[in-house]
Order: C-alpha cells, then sequence, then structure tokens
C-alpha cells in the first residue's frame, strides 16, 4: 500500500478503517485491513451526488454528527462529494455544471435525500428543473443508489401532504434501491453502507422493503432495555415519577414491536443516548406506515391497540425467552 | 436595462432558494427572492391529535432542528393550559441552547466561510506550525491529486477575499475543529433530548427525560469545552475577519437592507419568566448604534401577503385566519415563500434582530468602535456574540436544574394536562438562531382544527408585498457591488449572512380544501 493516502498518513488512514468497522458494526464483515486496501486500491476517489428534494436536510445534518471516524475524514479523504447542495462552494450554475459532469462520467454513488412530489412537479425545483428530472438523469449512470430518511425510503411525512411526496422506488421502478428509512437516517447506518459499498461494490444483503439486515434486521421492542416491563405490564404515565423512569412506554404511543432498526443496542449520536432512554416513545420512522399510519404518536391508537392484542395473545416474546 | 442574473440553486443553505438580481454599473439594482419547494405540512395535521403536531413541525427543518418543537408545545402549552414546570422550562432551555451552538458554528464555519476564504492560498503556507502544516498537506494532497471537490468549483475569489496564507491555512483548521465542535453540541444536547437532529423528549406540558445528576456533569463538562472555543476561536475569528479584511464591507453597511428588525423574546431566566435571555421588542428604521428606540411586541399586529406568491389571491391575515391555496398559475407570483408584515412593514429577524432589541452592548461596542453599520458583517458578529451569551446562560441553567433537583416534588412535565382539551387555541413563540418565530393552533373536537407558523426566513426571504415593498433579502442586495456578472460572490455573501432556511419557510396549504391545480412543468 501507498505510503500516503490523499495526504493521508498510513496511521491516520488505519484509524480511518478501524474507527469505521468499529462505529459501524462492520467488523464482523470486514476486518480494518481489507476495508484499507479496497479504499487505498483505489485509483481515484469514488464519486459521491447527492441530491436533496422535498427534505428538511435532517439527514444532512445526521451525517455530519458522527465522532469518529470523522466527516471530514469521509468527505475530504475518502469520497468525492462531486454535488451537495448543503456542503459544496459552488452555487447556481456552477454547481449544476458540477453535477452534469459528474454524471457524465458516471460511476457515482447517488444519495437521495427527502421525497419528489407527485402532485405537480413545481412543488419542487432546483435550478429551473423539476426534481424528478434531475433524479431520474442521474439515477441513469449510479452504481448505486441510497435513499436515506424516511422521505425517500418511503415517502415519510411528505407522502401524507397535498403535494403528495412519493419515495424514490416510485420513479425509479426497477432500479435497486437501498433504503435507509428512520427520521433523520442513523448517521451510522449511513457512514456504515457507503462504506460497505466502497468496500464490495455491491448493496449490503437487504431485506424484503430494501433496508440492509445488518441494521433493520431486529424490532426496537426485541432489544430495548425496557422489555422485562412490558412484559409485567409496568407502563409509564408520569415522566415525573423516579420510580417509573425505565418503565414502558407503550401508552405512550411507543411503536418499538413494530418498528424494525437497531437504535437500542447502536443507540444515536455515538451511543449517547435515543428516543426510549430519553423517555421518549419509539415512533416508528423506520416503517413504510410513518407518519400518517402511526398517528396517535404520543397516546394509545390503533397501532397500540394490536400490540397490545399481540401481548394479550402471548405473540409477543417474553424477555427471558427470547 | 440592467444585465439580469439568476442564481439557482443558492447552496450551503438550507432548502431550495432561487436569487435574481438586475446589475447595472456594477451594481444591483433590482432582486427576487424565490423559494422553489413546497410540502404543505398544516395540512397533514388537520384532524390530528394535537399531541403530534410538535414531532410533525420538528420535521420542517433538520438544521434548525427542534425549534419548530419548542415553538409547538408553547402553542399547545398554551391551548391545553399547561404550567411547564420549572424543570422542564431549564430542560428546554438546555438543549435549545445547544441547538444554538451547534447551529451557529455550522453557519460560520462550513456554511459562510467559503465565500470569504481563497483556500487555494493554503498552498503558500511556509511557517512551522505542526497543526496548521497537516492542514496544509491535506489541502496541497488534494489538489495534487486532481480532486478538490467539494471545495471547488466557487465563485473566484475577488478583493475582498482573504488571501493571506496563514490566516486562511489557520482558518480552515478552525473549519475542521469546529467539524467536530458541532458534533460536540449535538452530542451534547442529546444527553437530554434524546437523538439530533430532532430531539425527541420536548413534548407540551414539558419534557420526557428525567434527568441525573450524572447527565447534568457530563452536559457542563462538554458546554465547557464548547465555551472555550466560542470565547477562545469563534468569537476572535468573527472579530478579526469583520474588522480585517472585511472592514469596508462592514463599513459600507452592505446587505443592509430595511433595517427594521423584530424579535419575540426567548428563554426564561427565573421560574417566573419575568427575565428572558432576549428581549421581545420591535425597532424600526436604524441608522446606527445611538437613540434606538424600542417598542413593545404585539402579536396582533403581524399579517402575512400572497400577493406575490404561489396561493390564490387572498388579503393579508393574521395567522390565526391564515389560509392558503396553492395556486401555481399566477402569473406575477414568483415564490412559494408568503409576505408577512409586522404593521404593514418588512422585518428583519434573527441574531442582528436580537441583538439591536436587546440594544446589546458588546454587539453594539464593536459596530461603535469600527464604525460597523447593520448589514452582512453585523449579522456574523451577532451571531457570535449571541452564542457566548447562550454559553453563560446554560452554566446557570445547569446550576438552577441542579438546584431544582434536590428539592423535593421535582417535575419536569405537567401531567393534569396532557390529554387535549375539547377546545382551544394557542400561540407559541421562540427566538430560534435563525429568527422569530410562531405557531398558532385552534383545536376542536380534541383534534387540530387549523395550525399556521410564520417562520424566521419566510419574514426574511419574503417576496414583495401589496405595497410593493421588497422582502428583507431582496432590499438588503439593493447597491451591492457586482463587478463581474459571472462572478456574483457579494450576492451570495449577503443571502448566506441571513442563514437562510427555506424548507421551513414554506410549509403551508390551504386547510380547507388542499386544492392543487395539475399542471407538469417538463
Amino acid at each position: 500500500m501507498a505510503k500516503s493516502f490523499d495526504g493521508l498518513s498510513r496511521r491516520d488512514f488505519l484509524k480511518f478503517c478501524a474507527g469505521a468497522a468499529a462505529a459501524f458494526g462492520l467488523s464482523d464483515l470486514f476486518t480494518s485491513e481489507m476495508i484499507a486496501e479496497a479504499l487505498a486500491a483505489a485509483a481515484k476517489k469514488p464519486p459521491l451526488i447527492w441530491l436533496e428534494g422535498q427534505d428538511c436536510a435532517g439527514c444532512t445534518i445526521s451525517l455530519i454528527s458522527v465522532e469518529n471516524p470523522s466527516p471530514a475524514s469521509l468527505i475530504l479523504d475518502k469520497i468525492s462529494v462531486r454535488y451537495h447542495e448543503t456542503i459544496m462552494a459552488a452555487s447556481g450554475h456552477i454547481a449544476e455544471k458540477a453535477r452534469e459532469e459528474a454524471v457524465k462520467e458516471g460511476g457515482y454513488v447517488l444519495v437521495v435525500e427527502g421525497s419528489i412530489p407527485s402532485a405537480d412537479d413545481r412543488f419542487c425545483m432546483v435550478g429551473g428543473h423539476s426534481f424528478r428530472r434531475i433524479v431520474k438523469e442521474t439515477a441513469e449512470k449510479a452504481a448505486a443508489i441510497i435513499a436515506v430518511g424516511a422521505c425517500a425510503a418511503f415517502g415519510g411525512i411528505p407522502r401524507g401532504t397535498p403535494t403528495k411526496g412519493v419515495p424514490l422506488s416510485t420513479i425509479l421502478p426497477g432500479k435497486t434501491i437501498i433504503k435507509l428509512p428512520t427520521c433523520p437516517v442513523h448517521m451510522d447506518h449511513l457512514m456504515g453502507t457507503i462504506i460497505y459499498f466502497l468496500v464490495t461494490h455491491k448493496a449490503p444483503p437487504l431485506d424484503k422493503l430494501g433496508r440492509p439486515l445488518m441494521y433493520y434486521g431486529m424490532t426496537v421492542h426485541e432489544n430495548c432495555r425496557r422489555h422485562a416491563h412490558f412484559d409485567e405490564g409496568e407502563f409509564l404515565s408520569d415522566w415525573n415519577d423516579p420510580k417509573q423512569r425505565d418503565w414502558c412506554l407503550v401508552e405512550k404511543g411507543c411503536k418499538g414491536p413494530e418498528a424494525y432498526s437497531d437504535c437500542p443496542i447502536r443507540r444515536w449520536n455515538n451511543g449517547i443516548n435515543f428516543c426510549i432512554d430519553a423517555g421518549a416513545p419509539c415512533q416508528g420512522c423506520s416503517e413504510p406506515e410513518f407518519y400518517d399510519r402511526h398517528t396517535p404518536l404520543y397516546a394509545a391508537g390503533p397501532v397500540t391497540e394490536r400490540i397490545l392484542a399481540k401481548r394479550a395473545a402471548g405473540l409477543i416474546p417474553r424477555k427471558e425467552d427470547a | 436595462m440592467g444585465k439580469r442574473i439568476t442564481i439557482d440553486p443558492i447552496t450551503r443553505i438550507e432548502g431550495h432558494l432561487k436569487i435574481e438580481v438586475e446589475v447595472e454599473n456594477g451594481k444591483v439594482k433590482d432582486a427576487w427572492s424565490s423559494g422553489t419547494m413546497a410540502r404543505g405540512f398544516e395540512a397533514l395535521l388537520l384532524g390530528k391529535d394535537p399531541r403530534d403536531a410538535s414531532y410533525v413541525t420538528s420535521r420542517f427543518c433538520g438544521v434548525c432542528f427542534s425549534v419548530h418543537q419548542m415553538a409547538s408545545v408553547r402553542a399547545l402549552d398554551a391551548a391545553f393550559g399547561a404550567q411547564v414546570p420549572w424543570g422542564g422550562i431549564l430542560l428546554r432551555n438546555l438543549v435549545m441552547g445547544a441547538e444554538y451552538i451547534y447551529d451557529h458554528l455550522v453557519h460560520f464555519y462550513h456554511l459562510s466561510a467559503l465565500d470569504y476564504l481563497d483556500i487555494m492560498a493554503i498552498a503558500k503556507y511556509t511557517g512551522k506550525d505542526p497543526e496548521l502544516s497537516k492542514v496544509k498537506e491535506k489541502v496541497v494532497g488534494l489538489v495534487q491529486r486532481g480532486d478538490t471537490f467539494p471545495l471547488t468549483p466557487r465563485y473566484e475569489p475577488d478583493e475582498f477575499s482573504v488571501k493571506d496564507p496563514d490566516v486562511v491555512t489557520t482558518a480552515v483548521k478552525h473549519y475542521l475543529d469546529a467539524l467536530k465542535m458541532q458534533i460536540k453540541a449535538k452530542n451534547m444536547g442529546v444527553i437530554f433530548g434524546g437523538r439530533a437532529p430532532h430531539y425527541q423528549s420536548i413534548v407540551v406540558g414539558g419534557f420526557t427525560q428525567y434527568p441525573d445528576i450524572n447527565q447534568v456533569a457530563r452536559f457542563r463538562s462538554m458546554l465547557d469545552e464548547l465555551a472555550a472555543f466560542v470565547n477562545e476561536v469563534y468569537i476572535p475569528d468573527v472579530v478579526a475577519f469583520g474588522t480585517g479584511p472585511l472592514l469596508p464591507l462592514a463599513k459600507a453597511g452592505i446587505g443592509g437592507g430595511h433595517r427594521n428588525y423584530l424579535s419575540y423574546g426567548s428563554f426564561e431566566l427565573d421560574e417566573a419568566g419575568q427575565k428572558l435571555l432576549f428581549k421581545p421588542g420591535v425597532v424600526v428604521g436604524v441608522k446606527g448604534t445611538e437613540g434606538l428606540t424600542v417598542r413593545p411586541f404585539q402579536h396582533e399586529k403581524i399579517t402575512e401577503s400572497v400577493r406575490y406568491s404561489w396561493y390564490k389571491n387572498d388579503t393579508p391575515r393574521h395567522p390565526y385566519e391564515g389560509a392558503q391555496v396553492f395556486d401555481l398559475e399566477r402569473r406575477d407570483a414568483y415564490s412559494f415563500v408568503k409576505a408577512p408584515r409586522y404593521d404593514e412593514t418588512p422585518m428583519e429577524v434573527g441574531p442582528l434582530a436580537r441583538g439591536v432589541v436587546d440594544r446589546d452592548p458588546m454587539l453594539l461596542g464593536l459596530m461603535n468602535d469600527y464604525g460597523v453599520k447593520p448589514g452582512a458583517v453585523a449579522r456574523h458578529a451577532a451571531r457570535a456574540i449571541e452564542t457566548k451569551k447562550v454559553v453563560e446562560a446554560m452554566y446557570h441553567w445547569c446550576d438552577e436544574l441542579t438546584a431544582a433537583m434536590t428539592k423535593p416534588g421535582f417535575k419536569i412535565h405537567d401531567t393534569d394536562h396532557w390529554q387535549p382539551p375539547a377546545q382551544g387555541e394557542g400561540a407559541g413563540f421562540f427566538e430560534p438562531p435563525r429568527g422569530a418565530l410562531g405557531h398558532w393552533i385552534r383545536i376542536k373536537d380534541h383534534k387540530i382544527a387549523n395550525y399556521q407558523a410564520v417562520v424566521p426566513s419566510t419574514w426574511n426571504a419574503s417576496p414583495r408585498d401589496e405595497r410593493g415593498l421588497r422582502g428583507q433579502y431582496e432590499e438588503s442586495l439593493i447597491g451591492v457591488p457586482v463587478p463581474d456578472p459571472e462572478n456574483p460572490i457579494n450576492v451570495v455573501r449577503v443571502i448566506r449572512s441571513f442563514d437562510p432556511c427555506l424548507a421551513c419557510a414554506i410549509h403551508l396549504i390551504d386547510p380547507r380544501t388542499n386544492q392543487i391545480r395539475k399542471f407538469l412543468v417538463e
């Protein structure tokens, strides 16, 4: 391997690879040496185009939230960010030209954040073109397509609005799309999936909805630390009561038993906390039903009734049986 | 007739913004600001459980995340009759304080700085500082490999760009350091907020995370690191830039615009809510730093015009009465952003408005000492100075929280008012980093009957109104020097100084009809 890679010392480089393997749950799949070799073997940095449609840029902010390896080490050193509206220096026609040139060259990772309006293309225009057209053109020569966040993966919140936001899969039928839902995308899921692709040039194994099994293989409930309280029927009713601090949130609207994500193990923001540990119910943002079929968010609604019925029927395994 | 220049998309902002300017004799003669993306959140909320509103409206924006959650829960608190306990108020203040630090650092270093730096000057760095040499090695490495994305392409540096290799290299090092610091600020907020972006623990009536003393200690130690960065790096950088290479722009007040300022006030400093960190008020027609007359803020004076927006024509209305139907066929409309006015006057909101309304001694002192007029550079200065103010208040809130936690009956939530009322209405105000934010809710039969938000970037990015008065972005571009129409770098400098957030600004739809006419662009 070359002594330096993009001006990085070999030590820094291996640190990145080891950090990536550990932080993103890839260490069962690759050693840090495998990651290092795959990245060093590339003649040039793999290009990335990131498009934003009906979005809130929350997934972009999630991207710049991983402590180790740092976002700079990915954005500047490992990939070539050819287009990303929130990050790039260029504006206006200079920015649009950069995207067009990258598209001509092909072979890039395409990340899409936000939904696409289906009621009328004019609800999302960039550089004078409809977002739908930009996505279609850019998808043509992409080496991999990743839909980040609930909006791009399943339509998310905009699906229920009069602009009728649709997911990426609706306007790119027949294409393999790696879906990374949750609102916003989990920073580790995104970084890990990009690195998985850079190492293998393949999509990771996906579930039937298109989500990587390595992150979305189990329900939130299966790994929840409040699981035993669910089994015992200890449901939090008052956030002021220290005794109830760790009780089950199902009566506050928790969708954990129906939501597939490794949030309780991985937690969020470098392992500091996550919704349920903060006393807030899981809203099932990893699921296609989010948001409009998960309402009410903070009360026992149809989802809760379904969960409690399953519990009563013994269809949700108890902690000790799991 | 001058030359018309279109910049679309304006990048390094949140959302989709197009700016058009007419340039004559090297200066902007006229300007148009257009928001080019809409979602329509309010219609989605109709008929839903009112408690959903804070979670859903948080998704207006993921950059200034959770600010809508705050305005929303305040509107809900009012409508539910909830009395948020002091513990709940303190926890809300602490997580939003963390959001301020993250947001202002990202704005200055990651969204704005590239407009002022000639990055390639780093190659000329000849100093021996090991840290700066590493930065040089990194950037030179990118150049040698022929791949400097996303730092290039760019608008070409001009006479106001910083080209001194030592200064540029230091600034880029701070860009990289600030990238770490903004993560730390989010991590700190997440101790109580659950996750970021989009905190989870802010709900109507208070907060969901019952804190323990170790969490407060951890929060405080992260705050120490951030405070050091704000005081020793961020503020000195802004002052050095503003009073050094950018002083001509600062003294000329480039990007000043209407110079009318509005703040709703925010952040309780005592349990009774009598003392606020940022005071509410209105200041109109500011000329200098002397004799500022601050008038009281009255929300009844807010109206929104749709004269030049893609909504069915209507007279200006107060947000409680707001109801807009998308109309994409209107010939003279040019934006999804509506035009809010206060007492029929266009206003600027944000850090500079807060600083002026507060008559902040540090900001006004700096402006006086260097002859800085309200404009783009003053906006950056106001942002840095108020970050310090927030950091100091956060220490006070940590102390208050620690004291409150040891008292018997410590509370974080008003559980008696958790169930939605049959009827009710409420207005909620908050000052997010980008400026004055208001949410209005009406509840009928325990469900949402109307929901409206007037957000900071709607004030700043608005199009013209009934009287033809330009919005603040538009007005602030008048007279801005554009010597080379191919390189309108001053236009983006002025626009970015506001920290635009367009996804926030556009979110409305008619709650009654949901009508949209069909028309395809391609």
